[in-house]
């Protein structure tokens, strides 16, 4: 079943940002439009561990997601903070989230051609495919994003229900100014998920080019994606990412391979668009998401409905 | 030659910016609605002229084929008979501009329906989104505008002789900017202006005066479209082919953000000041890339630090001066300058 194993595994890069984008939405209040650059990242991290020291892009996961994370609370410090402080809107700090794209991905172009210089390698269009292997007679790349979905949410648990400061976070998620009051150090908590988002997606970025093709300019495809799977789950709610991410995912690589058996190979380059009609159709039912929904009274009224 | 040709390229940058900025403006500027699909509009513009305008010129010559294809067949008998007859050519700029800004019209009021339900992120993201989307199928599907292909365009100068073409262009859209500007400008220094003002301020007050804010969104982003639209028609025709890679968010949404940030929000001569100086910046990058990046002895393309340098740009602009370069001043009408007056008199008395 190579479909619904690929599917999978783009489900689980897919949740890895969409847990990054949503952790930053509930902290700072903002939705981060550079997160498909952040992924982009990492995937040149990885580029580089290979062309230049010749480990493997699974061995230098650990170091994606050190420099992912510097990379994430860089963009806080220095771009969103200050704006933070001086009140400005969302609006504006959305526009700023933009112009934070546009740098990275002037630098990750700047970079790559910087990197093919040394190199003589391709570095403006790349893949991994070729560098996997097989445990057990499936891809390494569906054990090892398997296993980090898994490791994460043992991680998330644990943090987030096991220790003070996982209190003191989610405190600070529900309702910053009076977690605030109640001494909550508010700025730890948003360093910390912008530390964490930014260390996801350089991970989810490490992997991605065993699924698909990368150029610099890829973020700007898989943000909708991303957004996508977040607002379908809540923009709100962990869990919603976490569900999200996999009807995203899921949905688009099937739904595409199932259309493309009816209409032929040339659909399949329409995979955005199920994503995008996913978002939309979720928008008009349920605005804030599936977490969002209120599912008690859903049921109260399906039985007014049923009895009427 | 060379600086004329600069001078040439600042003057249709200028003018196509312009109208995208002021379109902007009065969506984002005035009334408030953070439209991150702006480059939709631009791309409809497009395919009103690389797809509408080109199949009804096949129809009336009875060409049949793929557009792709077809497309060069049109702009050759087309060129032939603007050669002959230059009314033609203004006839096919007509038709084009109205058929852009019908499609930008329509296009721009289904896009913003999920703004009846969804606040200003939300709404932000799905409009990105939609953009987005649409930006990829019409690269991906080469039955619409060519795809990947892209299509040609007739040339509506072609009695005009090699370089001269490009004054003439540079005269018609700087007109038609002209012309934008005194539209928009006139229609903002109305009640609708001061409506769409109020609706960026205060939603709530707003509707308690009995205006209906999803109306007045609808109308206000379907004119924003539309002028949009009309921007991309003329870029379509001054480039003579569309491609759907030459509609870029960065190019069409973000640019116009920024000319708009630094000019100045709901201030329309900002804007203007605002896009002349986003403009002269960028031509002189493009003009100069190659002299640049050996200068520097750069191993990569320029457009890179373009981007990196647009993007700073637009932090500083909105750490040290959200305001923009001209501040926008409060509206002063007819009842407030009487009031005014009356207390200087007032004053005087006293």
């Amino acid at each position: 079943m190579p479909v619904i194993e690929g599917a999978i595994i783009y489900a689980n890069l897919l949740v890895l940002l969409s847990i990054g984008l949503t952790i930053t939405y509930i902290t700072t209040g903002v939705p981060n439009f550079a997160q498909g650059s952040f992924a982009v990242f990492g995937s040149y991290v990885a580029l580089t561990m290979f062309q230049l020291f010749k480990i493997h892009p699974y061995s230098s996961i650990p170091i994606a997601f050190v420099l992912g994370g510097l990379l994430g609370v860089l963009v806080y410090l220095v771009t969103l903070k200050p704006l933070i402080n001086r009140g400005a809107t969302i609006v504006i700090l959305m526009i700023a989230t933009l112009a934070v794209d546009l740098i990275l991905l002037g630098f990750l172009g700047a970079y790559s051609g910087s990197l093919e210089s040394i190199t003589h390698k391709s570095t403006t269009k790349f893949i991994f495919t070729y560098l996997d292997f097989e445990i057990l007679n499936t891809s390494a790349i569906f054990v090892i994003s398997s296993l980090i979905i898994v490791l994460l949410l043992v991680f998330l648990f644990l943090l987030l229900y096991k220790t003070k400061f996982g209190i003191a976070l989610r405190a600070s998620m529900e309702n910053p100014a009076l977690a605030e009051i109640m001494g909550v150090n508010v700025e730890y908590t948003r360093l910390f998920s912008w530390f964490l988002s930014g260390s996801l997606a350089a991970v989810a970025g490490c992997l991605l080019p065993f699924r698909q093709e990368i150029v610099p300019a890829t973020g700007a495809i898989i943000i909708v994606s991303i957004f996508a799977a977040s607002i379908v789950g809540g923009l709100g709610s962990i869990y919603g990412a976490l569900l999200g991410g996999y009807i995203i995912g899921l949905s688009e690589s099937l739904v595409t391979y199932e259309l493309s058996i009816l209409f032929g190979a040339g659909i399949l380059v329409y995979s955005k668009v199920v994503s995008l009609v996913v978002l939309i159709i979720t928008l008009i039912l349920a605005p804030r998401g599936i977490t969002g929904v209120n599912w008690r009274r859903v049921k109260w009224l399906k039985s007014i409905f049923s009895s009427t | 030659m060379a600086q004329e040709y600069i001078l040439l390229n600042i003057i249709i940058w200028f003018g196509l910016y312009l109208i995208v900025a002021l379109s902007l403006n009065i969506e984002y500027g005035y009334g408030g609605i953070p439209n991150f699909g702006r480059a939709l509009a631009v791309l409809m513009g497009a395919i009103a002229v690389g797809g509408l305008v080109n199949r009804i010129l096949m129809a009336v010559w009875g060409i049949s084929g793929k557009i792709v294809e077809a497309s060069g067949e049109v702009k050759g008998v087309a060129n032939a008979i603007i050669a002959q007859n230059p009314a033609f050519g203004i006839l096919l700029l007509l038709l084009s501009l109205f058929i852009a800004g019908v499609l930008g019209a329509v296009v721009g009021a289904l896009f913003i329906l999920p703004s009846a339900k969804l606040k200003e992120d939300y709404l932000a993201i799905t409009l990105l989104a939609i953009s987005e989307v649409t930006f990829m199928v019409s690269y991906y599907n080469t039955d619409i505008i060519g795809g990947y292909y892209g299509v040609t365009v007739p040339d509506i100068l072609a009695w005009i002789p090699g370089e001269m073409r490009v004054t003439g262009f540079a005269v018609i859209i700087l007109a038609m900017a002209f012309l934008t500007y005194l539209v928009v400008n006139r229609m903002l220094n109305s009640p609708y202006g001061r409506l769409l003002k109020a609706m960026r301020e205060n939603e709530e007050v707003v509707k308690a005066f009995g205006k209906d804010i999803m109306m007045l969104r609808i109308k206000t982003v379907a004119v924003g479209s539309a002028i949009a639209a009309m921007a991309g028609a003329l870029y379509a025709l001054y480039s003579v082919n569309v491609i759907a890679s030459s509609f870029s968010r960065v190019e069409w949404t973000f640019y116009p953000f920024l000319m708009v940030l630094l000019g100045g929000l709901g201030n329309n001569r900002g804007v203007t000041l605002g896009v002349l100086a986003f403009v002269i910046v960028k031509i002189l990058l493009m003009t100069y890339k190659y002299e640049i990046s050996s200068a520097l002895h750069l191993p990569f393309e320029a457009v890179w630090l373009e981007y990196i340098l647009f993007g700073v740009l637009m932090l500083l602009i909105l750490y040290y001066r959200p305001e923009g370069l001209i501040k926008e001043r409060p509206i002063i009408t007819e009842p407030i300058k009487r009031i005014s007056e009356k207390r200087k008199l007032a004053q005087k008395s006293e």
